[in-house]
């Protein structure tokens, strides 16, 4: 024993556990481009594979002449619909029930569709076949406004469910009518309404925007005709689910199908989906029997994967004169493109958009999502949030914001007289959640003394008074709930697979642990704050943590990273089979200290006798005898597995702050200040929190200011590049200024709820009620995303406010 | 994309001359830089090619031309063009040009254009805000050949002392410019925005 008698506290600090801000263990090698991304991936005899794509957004295929692709050396097949017709996998089942073509099969439903594949001895000549292959086509009338597509005469789109009047959920009334889903009590807010004083009632619309992760998606399928297994190193945010899709597709025994997610440069529900690429590129493999590599470019990425939101809503509320909110209605119009591929829990087509009363205690509620289709990309996916929260945090927070305009009542004072309080929880949202935990009154009031939100007004008030004054001032505020950590498997699952996740912890003999996990990070840096979690549960430093993830031969079963899900569900698995771990390291110290196991207390890193500080055995001294002598009747060996299945969601909360000054004459909106509070309950690592924060706000600002997606009459994509696309950089972001609340999650083994979404969901909603604030003077109760210099200037001039 | 474009142009030869020109389809096409008629289907349906170059990278347009409608009596004209590149664009234009008399000089006439141009695919996503610029600044270049060449075939029927009808005369030498030059166009609409951007303060 060394003679250096350690504190606790010494001891605890060298484990660098759950609360410390540990250096991100990834960063040493993406900072030196030692990443390892899909497209680092060779292998010997690799093909690359480019894909044929529709230039118009609706029409027959007449014909396709592959010939002279075909005669291009080096070309080594191109494939179309007609191809794998005969494997049945011309079309494949989508995460929502629906349908969705791999190769158009005799019409394209949108731009970009993916019509031919040619899979060549490099890139350059893929791309040149591509060129040569001809495709003739017989344009159709184009659907681009969802309300458009309910009109009675509107072209059919979807001509393989002709006479399919049941959709995967529920009755369809129209061709291109996809679903309705309604939640909430819809006579209980009727009456409600019936009763009210006060109605107010807002359409908006949430626009159609594109996660655009930095690294595109992108496989490389290597098919072993040998051995007649199939290994696919993937751009996933799910690799366990893919492989199991993939089974079920292929029809290879999925013990042969092994699905690796190596680096991941961003998902944000960009990767979450299968796409016609992956499917191709494993077909190309198998039916060629070498390597194919398929990496979509920019243009690709933005026009064909996994778009978010496109939300057409309209909400309603009714309060008393004194703004105490009765009932909510909400209507929703949902674009979701030519096929049904939003990546939800199967049972909730609109996601958890029923999350939408927010942080209120709204007596009745009601919401109706209809779903329908159109000719643009599929998708409507989770964009950096849990399913729809975006889309429901940004419909209520506007919603309380027009409330508080219509009554004249100060935006944080109408938050204060509705919020659920403190000791109502758990509370019931009249949706059916049950909120675990939260305290909106207190993070309220701290964000407001933060940046002294009197003064504010005050100041707001001397510039509307001024008719000179160069800018505008708008102040935003929202009070934000999530809904995150998808979930009890009761309620959620992904086509039958319940949402789960997963953890395997083996503690070598030397005192060093590996911990394999489900889920996988794409830069969440959980190679850093699951070795946290590890290290304060079992009392080994974290250095000697290994986090492995995203290998389905050697990684349990999990569904993966989304829906701020990570930490939640995983990261309660850690938990727990670190606590199986616990369990058996305590009799493995009572064997070796020779007492019983209630006589032993942990401290730290170590079992110690009750009352004798000098008796003790740490954890390394356990991993040794378990795998030395253990004693008699258990088995050797420390290690465990945890499938933890949450008896709940985490709800997160955040306030969130941010004012902006307009510039009268350009339109261009300043963000002067952002300040984000976060509830996240137990802060693992608040260093990766912050960064977290960080990003979500810059995201979140990317939505709200810059970011659409324009379709013109005939279907063309009009922004498709990052030329047009905003992404912002350095330049553009506004300086962050964050800050928190600890309300812990009762129902998890941590009290943990998860972070990395809220910032996107708080901030979105924050941007938009600062803007619509700077003119709020003149009426003003709303204006639709995104806030572009233009668009702003355009409000300005309409109100005689441009200079 | 779809761009409405109504353009009228004055041009110094008789009515008639620019009619008779208007009528040859392919030396009509010989007047928009990059574009060629290269086979004749019927009386009123051709094979047409329009190629445009953008730096480095070369588009070329194939398709049809129909003549929908020709009113000699009303010197107007009514075709369709529809198109296609390899590249996964595609174009179509419908367009009415009718050609007016100018009641003051009996040697001058109006070539009034009307058309409409749907654009899909590449060129529509990359190029959609720059459409109307380009299609006005295509004009020009097509007009300013076809009142040159309308005005040499003038020349030349004078020349052989009136005798000539209309009818019958051959294109002159074909245009300069052999394939529309994006550089070309970027920097004519630089100048184009530059004049604007000045004109607008002076």
């Amino acid at each position: 024993m060394s003679a250096v008698i350690q504190t606790p506290e010494d001891r605890e600090a060298s484990l660098a556990g759950i609360g410390v801000s540990r250096l991100r263990k990834e960063d040493a090698r993406f900072i030196q481009g030692k990443g390892n991304y899909v497209d680092d991936i060779k292998m010997p005899g690799m093909l690359h594979m480019d894909i044929v794509r529709s230039p118009i957004a609706h029409g027959r295929i007449k014909r396709i002449n592959k010939e002279a692709a075909l005669a291009i050396p080096g070309v080594r097949a191109v494939l179309t619909a007609e191809d794998l017709k005969p494997l049945k996998l011309h079309w494949m089942p989508t995460l929502a029930g629906d349908v969705a073509a791999v190769l158009a099969d005799e019409k394209v439903h949108f731009q970009m569709q993916e019509v031919a594949v040619v899979i060549a001895d490099d890139r350059y000549i893929a791309a040149d076949g591509v060129e040569a292959v001809e495709v003739e086509y017989e344009e159709l009338p184009v659907v681009i406004d969802p309300y458009a597509a309910l009109a009675a005469d509107a072209p059919v789109l979807r001509e393989d469910l002709a006479g399919k009047t049941a959709g995967a959920h529920g009755p369809r009334d129209h061709h291109n009518h996809i679903f309705t889903w309604e939640a909430g009590d819809r006579s209980a807010a009727d009456a409600a309404f019936a009763a009210a004083p006060i109605k107010v009632e807002q359409h908006m619309h949430y626009p159609r925007v594109h996660p655009c992760p930095l690294e595109t998606c992108g496989c490389v399928a290597s098919f072993d005709p040998i051995r007649g297994d199939l290994t696919t190193y993937i751009t996933s945010q799910a690799p366990h689910v893919v492989r199991t899709v993939v089974s079920m597709l292929s029809g290879i025994p999925e013990s042969k199908v092994r699905i690796v997610s190596p680096d991941i440069g961003g998902g944000f529900g960009n990767k979450v989906g299968i796409y016609p690429g992956y499917v191709c590129a494993i077909v190309s493999s198998i039916v060629l029997g070498r390597p194919v590599k398929w990496v979509e470019d920019r243009i690709e990425n933005i026009s064909s994967t996994a778009f978010a939101r496109d939300y057409h809503m309209d909400g309603e509320l009714a309060a008393t004169e004194d703004g105490k909110i009765l009932g909510l209605r909400v209507n929703v119009l949902a674009d979701h493109g030519a096929f049904d591929a939003c990546a939800d829990p199967t049972k909730f087509p609109a996601g958890l958009f029923h999350i939408c009363s927010g942080s209120y205690d709204i007596g009745a509620a009601h919401c109706s999502v209809k779903g329908v289709y159109t000719n643009k990309a599929p998708g409507g996916v989770a964009y950096r949030c849990s399913f729809r929260v975006t889309e429901a945090v940004y419909l209520i927070e506007r919603m309380v914001d027009v409330l508080a305009q219509r009554l004249n009542i100060d935006k944080a004072e109408i938050r204060r007289r509705n919020f659920i309080r403190k000791e109502q929880f758990p509370y019931t949202s009249p949706f059916g959640f049950e909120y675990d935990s939260g305290d909106y009154h207190t993070a309220l009031q701290k964000a407001l003394d933060a940046l002294d939100y009197p003064a504010l007004r005050a100041e707001q008030a001397a510039k509307r008074a001024d008719p000179n004054s160069p800018t505008l001032m708008g102040i935003g505020l929202v009070s934000f709930t999530e809904v995150v950590g998808a979930g009890p498997s009761k309620m959620c699952d992904i086509l039958g697979v319940g949402m789960f996740d997963s953890c395997e912890i083996r503690i070598h003999p030397t005192g060093s642990a590996i911990a394999r996990m489900g889920t996988i990070t794409q830069g969440q840096g959980h190679q850093t704050t699951y070795a946290q979690i590890i290290a304060t549960e079992l009392g080994i430093p974290s250095e000697v943590i290994q986090v492995e993830e995203g290998d389905t031969s050697t990684a349990p079963y999990g569904l993966g990273t989304y829906g701020s899900r990570s930490t939640p569900v995983a990261g309660a698995a850690i938990a727990m089979a670190a606590r199986k771990i616990h369990a058996k390291a305590r009799k493995i110290a009572a064997h070796m200290l020779e007492v019983s196991e209630a006589d032993l207390d942990w401290e730290v890193d170590r079992f110690k006798v009750r009352g004798d500080d000098s008796r003790f055995k740490t954890m390394a001294d356990v991993a040794w005898q378990s795998y030395h002598q253990p004693p008699a009747g258990l088995e050797p060996g420390l290690e465990a597995v945890h499938y933890y299945d949450p008896p709940n969601f985490t709800y997160p909360f955040g306030i969130y702050l941010c004012v902006v000054d307009i510039d009268r004459a350009t339109g261009e909106s300043k963000v002067r200040r952002f300040y984000a509070l976060d509830d996240c309950g137990t802060r693992i690592n608040p260093m990766i929190i912050e960064g977290q924060i960080h990003g979500g706000l810059t995201e979140g600002f990317a939505v709200a200011m810059g970011q659409q997606m324009p379709f013109d009459a005939q279907g063309n994509l009009l922004g498709n590049t990052l030329m047009d696309y905003f992404l912002p950089t350095a330049v553009e972001t506004p300086k962050w200024e964050t800050d928190y609340t600890v309300t812990p999650s009762p129902h998890h083994p941590l009290g943990a709820k998860g972070v990395a979404e809220s910032p996107h969901v708080g901030s979105i909603p924050t941007f938009t009620s600062a803007v619509v604030d700077a003119f709020a003077h003149v009426g003003v109760t709303h204006l639709d995303m995104p806030h572009t210099s233009f668009r702003v200037w355009q409000a300005l001039r309409d109100h005689g406010l441009a200079l | 994309m779809e761009v409405k474009l109504e353009k009228q142009y004055p041009l110094p030869v008789a009515p008639a001359q620019a009619w008779a020109l208007l009528c040859d389809l392919r030396a009509t096409a010989a007047c928009m830089p990059g574009a060629e008629i290269t086979e004749q289907l019927s009386e009123t349906s051709y094979k047409g090619a329009v190629k445009v170059k953008v730096g480095p990278a070369t588009a070329q347009f194939g398709g049809t031309v129909d003549v929908l409608e020709r009113s000699d009596a009303d010197r107007r004209v009514v075709m369709r063009g529809k198109g296609a590149d390899k590249g996964g664009s595609s174009a179509s234009m419908d367009l009415t040009a009718t050609i007016e008399a100018d009641p003051a000089n009996a040697n001058a006439c109006v070539l009034n254009g009307s058309a409409m141009v749907i654009v899909n695919g590449k060129f529509a996503q990359f190029g959609g805000r720059m459409m109307v610029s380009v299609s006005e600044m295509l004009l020009g270049q097509f007009v300013n050949q076809f009142s040159a060449t309308a005005q040499s075939i003038a020349a030349a029927s004078a020349a052989s002392d009136g005798a000539v009808a209309a009818e019958t005369v051959v294109a002159p030498p074909p245009p300069p410019v052999r394939e529309l030059d994006g550089l070309s166009i970027v920097w004519a609409l630089i100048k184009g925005w530059l004049a604007r951007l000045f004109g607008r303060k002076s």
